[in-house]
């Protein structure tokens, strides 16, 4: 994946100013970069990212800039200028460019083409009126004629400024960067990765929209959560039930099949789904121009890609019209083969593997979800929020979706559905039943309906038994809900063992939660401090639904922590090495981590002597912290 | 081990349902108290315990053999082991031994198999008894838990650290990534997880760590470690300094994707990460070793950007990897430091009306509190006075009153709110009183290293430009993204707007079409 920038991709153009564009790359369009120019997309597109580009003058008979790659020498000219011992006046690189190279420690000096000093600092005078010469309409002249990327245009500035030999060594290079900031007209593309598009959704979007989730957070999450690559992909097999069968075909969920799963609850509207399955490999299409030798990479997300076109391809030829580019005559093919199919559709449907060439359509019932490797959404409102899944490819809303990995691997499924199935419409009501005599017999969108709505009913049916079968290999959250309420009925579903990580842009959740964990409170449970608890199974233990004073069962989490991490920037620079003076995404998060513990049955002690004083703190040695 | 017929995966990447034989579990005493440890089937007398191997915690003794097949994270009752015989017993023997070595040196050969014997002769395993009191948990072994209880090598990269640098790095499934400077190991235990796509079979390619390490001791007891963890597959451990021997595996490439370096000077290692053969360095180390002259193999991945990052702990280190960085055509370098901080959640309980359990601060909570104990105490002591008293007596007993005030003021609050204190215990319990309140710890690391980050671009020549330009020719440009005015924008919005509607109106059509074909085939 990233290897060359391809058509139609995401990417992210990060510009002189500091500033990130994120934009999809669109073939034979012109991108704009407003004040720095325009360029044809075409220029980028099967170009490898992370270079540097330079906006070229335009040639007289063309009517766009062409673009040029800077290499890292004339990148770091200045650097290598200041790094350069005194002898050698001329930087190795970059010798058209007028550069202010150090001639020792403390002197700054402008030199020219020639390497004559032009201007030269001077440490005694500062002065305040310090002014430019050049007059607002003469830069945009400047700026008009626009040669040589805007260089030209630093360096008139710099020379017409009328106090630049007054300015200290500091001054004269920060005053050199601001200009080249606001008129050096280069960029550099990078793709749209996890860490990408965050920092971008943080400093420049909207930051509360990902819970002012910062990189560290998200590491933090995902290393806590042990978030990682499930298990190869393991398929059910197709029931092959007919259109006249009912519940009964549904195929049961194996719980020793579920292997590798995560629980998420998500609001930062898929920020965190997708750093997750970043790290479990399903967020990326795999690259079909063979730039890769390694097979694998493709082989595997290939086969659930191939699974799934059939699915959409069966579902463009049963929903008519919602595929605009599709034509008349091939519709009615669809419907065709669709009529075709579904009389013969039992024999067909028998064996998990099938070959790619003219795969019969799986039944109605067939789950196209693996069994491992999987992401379980559990979402608050009627319908999932991942909308930033889209710059990855991801629209969890189309109906019919192209080959992507996360359409086999990302389960999805509101707390209704999850606590109260019965209640929910689509869970509970019965699927719908038709000889295939009858449905011979219906108009194509009727059938397309039945079907659609068998195979709704199959994929609920599927997601909640398999999340309510529990299991589960984590859990991570990023949600704006209390975390006690998220745990109180996440935590039955998690295997023993499985890390817990819940991040939160304020302490107090956290804390809050901590608490239900606290040492006195388990102490009391486990020591007969909770009448009510009295003669409760395991099983109900495990399921309690909390009081006032045990909100949470305290024992079923283990090492409870709250951390905070952050990063500070620096800047490194020969002699001007220092913290960033300013940093944008600025509000801290915190991360809680725990273990899912299995409680031993009946009263346990710690070791240890106390005095039996009160069911209090002080009977507690550390061993049940 | 050939990788094709392995049947175990890790524990690390899947521990399974229960816990198993031979394989790594961590025992959590307390909660930064771990113990990884290799549980082991017991088969007869282990070490003097007549339970098989045992694990010895001043929170109980726990034999194996309760350990064994249970789910992860269960909480494991100590057991009643004999440790104090044991230890008699085996001071006995030793001084047999010494004895004997004595006396008779050439009986030393036999001596541990007569034992060996000896105790395959007891080989009855005695079932463990539960202990009255006394627990720990037992959790499946993952990078976090692994880098909090490994046996310490060296400075070890810590959580905070290694978290974001892979997030950083993009060590994703299927990446390949260097890792020079082993050391203990927790970062390479990390990032095999996180490159992680499954074993790889014959000639598979296959998400993989290559790990150096030029320190002999540390590179066997990190060999032995991968092996015990079943990270064979997937970790490719080479005992080599780096500096001049570069990073190519048996001659090849291995092709990575991203690079950790956790070495002193960075910089000597960097140019052997290059698209090509450096400059200078064929001027310094000459042919570096297993590099041909001629044909210089970079151990780079040619077809994407590679990313970077290097661990130094001083600024001068940071500087010189830096300068080195930038002549090698490293861009976006980045240099950031991580700044960890636990909290602790606590409640802070403080009144006059709470017991005397420790952590209770038994001062008035607030000015009221004060206030209305302070008026208790003066209305006593006038009740005092008002009482008419013998002259001498009196005296002394202002003197006591004012040095025992407080004792006194505490033993009659006490006395006055003992059975309040009981009443209130039933409608708050001693665990919510107080205020909830979190603090960071005593002792933090407040620094533990600088972390560099860079990435370096994929080569780019004049024939790749050429034939990207053949491929996507310009000149037929017809709409601009981007920065466009708000005109531009207000342009564009209305055209899709129309066509939208368009197809609509088509969707509608089609869907009236459709319903007559339904007719005439029904």
């Amino acid at each position: 994946m990233h290897s060359l920038i391809r058509p139609n991709a995401w990417v992210a153009l990060k510009l002189p100013s500091g500033s990130t564009k994120v934009l999809q790359v669109t073939p034979n369009t012109t991108i704009s970069l407003g004040k720095y120019g325009s360029f044809p997309s075409n220029l980028i597109i099967g170009r490898p990212y992370h270079l540097t580009f330079e906006l070229q003058d335009r040639l007289p008979d063309e009517n766009f800039s062409r673009l040029r790659v800077v290499p890292p020498s004339e990148l770091y000219a200045e650097v290598f200028a200041d790094e350069a011992a005194p002898g050698c006046e001329m930087p190795a690189a970059g010798a058209t460019d007028t550069v202010i190279s150090a001639t020792d420690g403390e002197e700054f000096s402008l030199v020219d083409d020639d390497g004559n000093v032009v201007a030269r600092s001077n440490r005694e005078i500062i002065d305040e009126s310090a002014r430019q010469t050049l007059t607002q309409a003469e830069i945009e002249e400047l700026k008009r004629e626009g040669s040589n990327a805007g260089k030209d245009v630093i360096a008139k500035l710099l020379l017409s400024h009328t106090a630049l030999d007054q300015k200290t060594s500091f001054s004269l290079a920060k005053y050199k960067l601001l200009k080249t900031k606001k008129y050096i007209r280069r960029f550099q593309v990078s793709p749209i990765d996890v860490a990408n598009l965050a920092q971008w959704q943080l400093e420049e979007r909207d930051a509360s929209k990902i819970l002012d989730m910062r990189a560290e957070m998200i590491g933090l999450l995902g290393c806590w959560g042990n978030v990682h690559f499930g298990g190869d992909d393991v398929l059910l097999e197709d029931p092959g039930a007919t259109t006249a069968q009912g519940d009964e075909a549904c195929v049961p969920v194996d719980r020793d099949l579920l292997r590798g799963r995560w629980l998420v609850v998500d609001d930062t509207s898929g920020l965190l789904v997708a750093a997750m399955a970043e790290r479990m490999g399903i967020l990326y299409e795999t690259e079909d121009e063979g730039a890769h030798s390694s097979s694998e990479e493709h082989k595997e997300p290939t086969e659930p890609s191939a699974e799934q076109s059939s699915a959409s391809a069966a579902e463009n030829s049963q929903e008519p019209g919602s595929n605009p580019s599709v034509p008349a005559p091939a519709t009615q093919q669809g419907s065709d083969t669709e009529m075709a199919d579904a009389q013969a559709a039992p024999p067909e449907n028998q064996g998990g593997k099938k070959p790619r060439e003219q795969k019969p359509r799986a039944s109605d019932f067939a789950i196209p979800y693996s069994q491992t490797n999987t992401i379980t959404v559990i979402h608050g409102a009627s319908q999932p929020n991942l909308s930033l899944l889209n710059y990855w490819g991801f629209d969890i809303t189309s109906p019919n979706h192209p080959p992507h990995p996360l359409l086999n691997h990302l389960l999805t499924l509101s707390w209704l559905q999850l606590l109260k199935p019965e209640l929910d419409t689509s869970y509970s009501t019965p699927p719908l039943t038709a000889t295939p005599e009858t449905l011979a017999s219906w108009k194509p969108s009727r059938r397309g309906n039945f079907h659609r709505k068998r195979r709704r009913y199959a994929r609920i049916r599927h997601i909640v038994d398999a999340t309510r079968a529990g299991n589960f290999s984590g859990l991570v959250c990023a949600s704006t809900m209390d975390p006690i309420s998220i745990l109180r009925h996440t935590l039955p579903l998690l295997a023993g063992g499985a890390p817990v990580a819940i991040y939160s842009p304020n302490v107090e959740a956290l804390a809050a939660a901590a608490d239900c964990f606290s040492v006195p409170r388990r102490t009391a449970w486990v020591g007969g401090g909770a009448p009510e608890i009295e003669g409760l199974s395991a099983e109900e233990l495990e399921r309690w639904p909390g009081n006032e004073r045990f909100p949470l069962n305290p024992t079923l989490l283990q090492g409870v922590s709250i951390q905070t991490s952050r990063a500070r920037h620096w800047q490194v620079l020969p002699g001007r090495t220092h913290p960033l003076m300013t940093e944008r995404g600025g509000a801290d998060g915190y991360v809680l981590t725990a273990w899912r513990a299995k409680p031993a049955e009946g009263k346990i002690a710690a070791k240890g002597k106390f005095k039996r004083r009160k069911v209090e703190s002080e009977a507690v040695t550390p061993a049940s912290g | 081990m050939a990788p094709t017929t392995r049947t175990c995966v890790s524990p690390f990447l899947d521990p399974g349902p229960r816990t198993k034989a031979n394989s790594l579990a961590i025992v959590q005493l307390s909660r930064d108290n771990l113990l990884p440890v290799y549980l082991q089937v017991p088969n007869g007398e282990h070490d003097g315990y007549a339970e098989g191997a045992v694990v010895n915690t001043r929170y109980g003794s726990f034999p194996h053999s309760t350990m064994l097949d249970v789910p992860w994270g269960s909480q494991i009752r100590a057991s009643k082991v004999d440790t104090g015989s044991r230890g008699r017993k085996r001071k006995r023997e030793a001084d047999d031994q010494a004895c004997r070595e004595a006396t008779a040196v050439s009986e030393k050969d036999e001596e541990p198999s007569a034992a060996g014997a000896d105790r395959d002769g007891a080989a009855a395993v005695k079932q463990a008894v539960a202990d009255s009191s006394g627990f720990v948990h037992i959790l499946p072994p993952t990078p976090e838990l692994w880098t909090t209880s490994l046996p310490h090598r060296t400075q070890v990269v810590y959580t905070p650290d290694y978290s974001y640098i892979l997030h950083r790095i993009r060590a994703r499934p299927g990446s390949t990534l260097i890792e020079a400077g082993a050391g203990s190991g927790s970062f390479t235990h990390a990032a095999v997880r996180a490159v992680y796509n499954g074993y790889p079979a014959e000639g598979q390619r296959k998400g993989k760590v290559f790990s150096f390490e030029f320190h002999e001791q540390r590179y066997q007891k990190m060999k032995k470690e991968l092996s015990d963890h079943g990270l064979e597959g997937l970790v490719q451990l080479t005992h080599r300094d780096v500096y001049s021997g570069g990073f190519l595996v048996d001659g090849k490439s291995p092709e990575a994707d991203a690079v950790f370096l956790d070495l002193p000077a960075p910089w000597e290692a960097l140019p052997h990460l290059s698209r090509r053969r450096p400059q200078d360095m064929a001027d310094t180390d000459g042919a570096a070793a297993g590099n041909g002259q001629q044909s210089w193999v970079s151990p780079l991945n040619p077809r994407k950007s590679v990313y970077i990052c290097t661990f130094s702990p001083c600024i001068e280190q940071v500087t010189r990897t830096v300068s080195a960085m930038r002549r090698l055509g490293w861009v976006d370098i980045d240099m950031v430091e991580i700044a960890n901080r636990k909290l602790h959640a606590s409640r802070d309980r403080v009144g006059l009306n709470l017991n005397f359990d420790r952590g209770v601060n038994n001062s008035p909570r607030d000015v009221e509190e004060a206030l209305a104990r302070l008026a208790e105490i003066e209305a006593r002591s006038r009740e005092q006075a008002a009482k008419p008293r013998d002259a001498d007596a009196d005296e002394d007993m202002d003197l006591a009153d004012e040095v025992g005030a407080p004792a006194k003021g505490n033993e009659a609050r006490n006395g006055e709110h003992a059975p309040s204190t009981e009443e209130t215990s039933t409608a708050t319990a001693p665990w919510m009183e107080g205020r909830l309140i979190t603090r960071g710890e005593p002792e933090i690391k407040s620094h533990t290293s600088y972390l560099v980050f860079a990435v370096l671009p994929m080569e780019w020549t004049e024939q790749d430009e050429a034939a990207a330009a053949a491929k996507y020719p310009v000149g037929k440009e017809q709409k601009v993204i981007g920065a466009i005015d708000k005109a531009a924008r207000k342009q564009e919005r209305r055209e899709l707007l129309q066509k939208q509607q368009g197809g609509a109106s088509r969707k509608a059509r089609r869907k009236e079409r459709d319903e007559k074909l339904g007719e005439i085939s029904g």
